[in-house]
């Protein structure tokens, strides 16, 4: 539960993901998405409740936690005046990523910015933008991807990007969790699919044969 | 809920009728009773409110830090309401002392203000420093104002003690302390009504503390039941 | 996988250094501000007198106090403005690494603006410095750099993540820095003013050390509740 003055965001959420399964949560505007992603991100802290990330407990411990998460927002989260090279530098010393020389050129490769490696964030636009933000997001090898809406902003080749990261990391016995406005990338994309209204789980379901138009109907009667 | 308030006013109606006694009979003893100062004269008599409202004033910075460490530690509205309204009550009482002082600078020094005295000049700069506190508090983010409050409260409270001694310091080069007013060397009669005067002026502190802390309370509680009335209602 | 907090603290160090050399913009401005802050005291209190030089400490830490606020205020401006923060605390970073790294920063740009600036005043306003009186200003402000940043890094990540931050900044840091100045100008005082008085000088020196120790301590304790949510 996380309480803003007296407003609860997020309340009575129970979640628990199996390592290799991928959970979309959708939700009307204010359901309380953002605040509950920021939480398992280990931005904010449980007002009550307890939080339990790879084996760590994250109530004491989110520290080490962090290093198995990878979060992306809305933003990149990488700084405009510092070069793509020089942003990876920096989180890859922060995550203690070694052999950096190396996986920093792969990881621009993989985002298709290996051309841009020594150019500001600054002058990329938008769409390269929230690839960098990718790039940094899978250096230093998450097991749980935490993000945010990370379909913003995003151009069509980075976010064919996204989703082959997300169908890998299910075969690869990682987990992921995303907060999305797109119905359809919900149910494609993720094994699970969590409703939010008004701070609580009001659904939880199954994505294997369900289809994206049957979950529509679905997530429209509930949230009415 | 309503009957703990009910056993919070009490007490609070008694704690400001000792306090409102003790109030009147200092006001009696140091005009009335206490001997006039041989050398000062009937301004003297203002030292009885001034120490002990400059003391109780730290003793509320003191509360404030006091509650902010365990609002740190356990959360809870509670501790920042505390907190808070002993920062308010502290910044008022450290301005009637700069007042005060100021009153006796004019009388016994001929001027207002004695940049020379460091305890005046230390009062100041705690008004400024606690001033921050509900600047900040104003400024702050609704989710973040009371942990922010809580940690300038803390951090306040440790530049307390450094600034009367960076003031001190400083002053000891320029001039000697040629102004002491310790009390230790008074005779029996004016030691007397200067603990009463003390006495009563913590009671004072307290009453008022409770009181805005009472009033809080039913503030809150009134806010939970709106709150569980517009639930009850939405759900309907 | 190696995450050790000097690694960690390196590479925030760079980060902000290469962010600050691509723009220049802080330590420029500080320096500028500093200039023209003397400029302003010595039309106040100099044109009043023959010789500044005892007024020359009060003087320095006057505008060095004022030009650490412009300095305090760009601490995590760059995470504001590029919303990077959330990466920055996501990280397996220790917060005190992060608060370190922040007051390590904060030295550095005072220092660089204080190599320049605090010769140009003894020039201005000190006759007869020795040119050995410049090493223990040094040691001066080398203390009192310790003991703004290490304020002004608990401070600045309060009021930066507030509103009206630009407002609240001085009015939060200046109140508790007074000591700091009215110490290192003693100090400075002791030094360049008439008569070499070196125990007075230590006696600042000391107490400006206890206050860089106490608010460590102060920030120490309470960092975490600043940074996390």
């Amino acid at each position: 539960m996380r309480a803003f003055g007296g407003r609860r965001a997020v309340d009575g959420v129970d979640l628990e993901l199996a390592p290799g399964r991928r959970l979309s949560v959708v939700g009307p505007n204010g359901a309380g998405k953002s605040t509950l992603l920021r939480i398992l991100a280990t931005l904010l802290r449980p007002d009550a409740g307890t939080l339990e990330l790879a084996g760590h407990d994250c109530d004491h411990h989110a520290q080490r936690a962090r290093p198995s998460l990878g979060y992306l927002g809305h933003d990149p989260l990488v700084y405009l005046d510092l070069t793509a090279w020089q942003n990876l530098e920096l989180f890859g010393d922060l995550f203690g990523v070694d052999d950096l020389r190396n996986r920093i050129p792969d990881a621009l490769s993989r985002v298709g910015l290996l051309p841009r490696a020594h150019d500001p964030v600054r002058t990329f636009s938008r769409g390269m933008a929230q690839r960098m933000g990718i790039a940094r997001l899978t250096l230093h090898d998450p097991v749980l991807l935490v993000l945010d809406e990370p379909y913003t902003g995003l151009d069509a080749q980075g976010a064919r990007l996204l989703d082959g990261l997300l169908e890998g990391f299910a075969s690869g016995g990682r987990g992921a969790v995303m907060v999305t406005h797109e119905l359809g990338r919900a149910v494609d994309l993720a094994d699970e699919v969590l409703v939010m209204r008004a701070g609580r789980a009001v659904d939880r379901c199954d994505t294997a044969g369900m289809d994206a138009a049957a979950f529509a109907a679905r997530y429209q009667e509930l949230t009415a | 809920m309503s009957s703990t308030i009910d056993a919070a006013r009490r007490r609070l109606v008694g704690l400001g009728a000792v306090t409102a006694a003790l109030m009147a009979l200092s006001i009696v003893g140091v005009f009335l009773v206490a001997p006039e100062d041989a050398d000062q004269g009937v301004i003297q008599r203002i030292f009885y409110f001034h120490v002990p409202i400059a003391l109780i004033s730290l003793v509320a910075y003191g509360v404030a830090c006091v509650a902010a460490i365990m609002y740190l530690r356990r959360g809870g509205e509670k501790w920042d309401e505390v907190g808070v309204v002993s920062v308010g009550l502290g910044m008022v009482f450290s301005i009637l002392t700069v007042l005060t002082g100021s009153i006796w600078a004019k009388a016994s020094w001929g001027t207002w203000w004695v940049w020379e005295d460091p305890r005046l000049v230390t009062y100041l700069v705690v008004i400024l420093l606690y001033a921050a506190y509900f600047v900040l508090r104003s400024s702050a983010e609704d989710n973040r104002r009371a942990r922010y409050s809580a940690v300038y409260a803390v951090f306040a409270f440790a530049a307390v003690p450094l600034s009367f001694y960076s003031v001190r310091v400083a002053e000891s080069f320029v001039h000697p302390v040629v102004f002491t007013r310790s009390g230790a060397d008074m005779p029996g009669s004016m030691l007397i009504w200067f603990f009463v005067s003390l006495v009563a002026i913590t009671g004072l502190f307290a009453t008022l503390l409770q009181l805005e802390l009472l009033q809080r309370r039913a503030d809150r509680a009134m806010r939970d039941l709106k709150n569980r009335l517009e639930t009850l209602m939405a759900g309907t | 996988m190696s995450a050790s907090p000097l690694r960690q603290m390196r590479a925030l160090l760079v980060k902000d250094l290469r962010l600050e050399l691509r723009t220049r913009e802080t330590a420029v401005a500080m320096g500028l501000f500093a200039l023209v802050g003397m400029m302003i005291f010595q039309f106040a209190i100099g044109t009043r007198t023959d010789d500044a030089t005892p007024f020359a400490g009060g003087i320095i830490w006057a505008t060095l106090a004022l030009t650490a606020v412009l300095g305090v205020g760009r601490t995590w401006v760059p995470e504001r403005e590029q919303r990077v923060l959330d990466a920055l605390l996501t990280a397996p970073v220790p917060r005190l690494v992060l608060m370190l790294a922040r007051s390590v920063a904060l030295v550095l740009y005072l220092l660089t603006v204080q190599v320049v600036v605090v010769p140009m005043a003894i020039v201005f306003f000190v006759r007869d410095a020795a040119f050995s009186d410049l090493g223990l200003v040094a040691v001066v402000c080398v203390l009192a750099d310790v003991a703004i940043a290490v304020v002004g890094a608990l401070l600045a990540s309060m009021s930066v993540f507030s509103r009206a931050r630009e407002l609240l900044l001085p009015v939060l840091l200046l109140p508790s820095i007074i000591p700091v100045v009215i110490a290192a100008a003693g100090a400075t005082h002791a030094v360049l003013g008439p008569g070499n008085a070196l125990d007075e000088y230590w006696r600042y020196c000391v107490f400006l050390g206890v206050y860089a120790v106490v608010f460590g301590l102060v920030a120490f304790a309470t960092f975490d509740h600043v940074l996390d949510d």
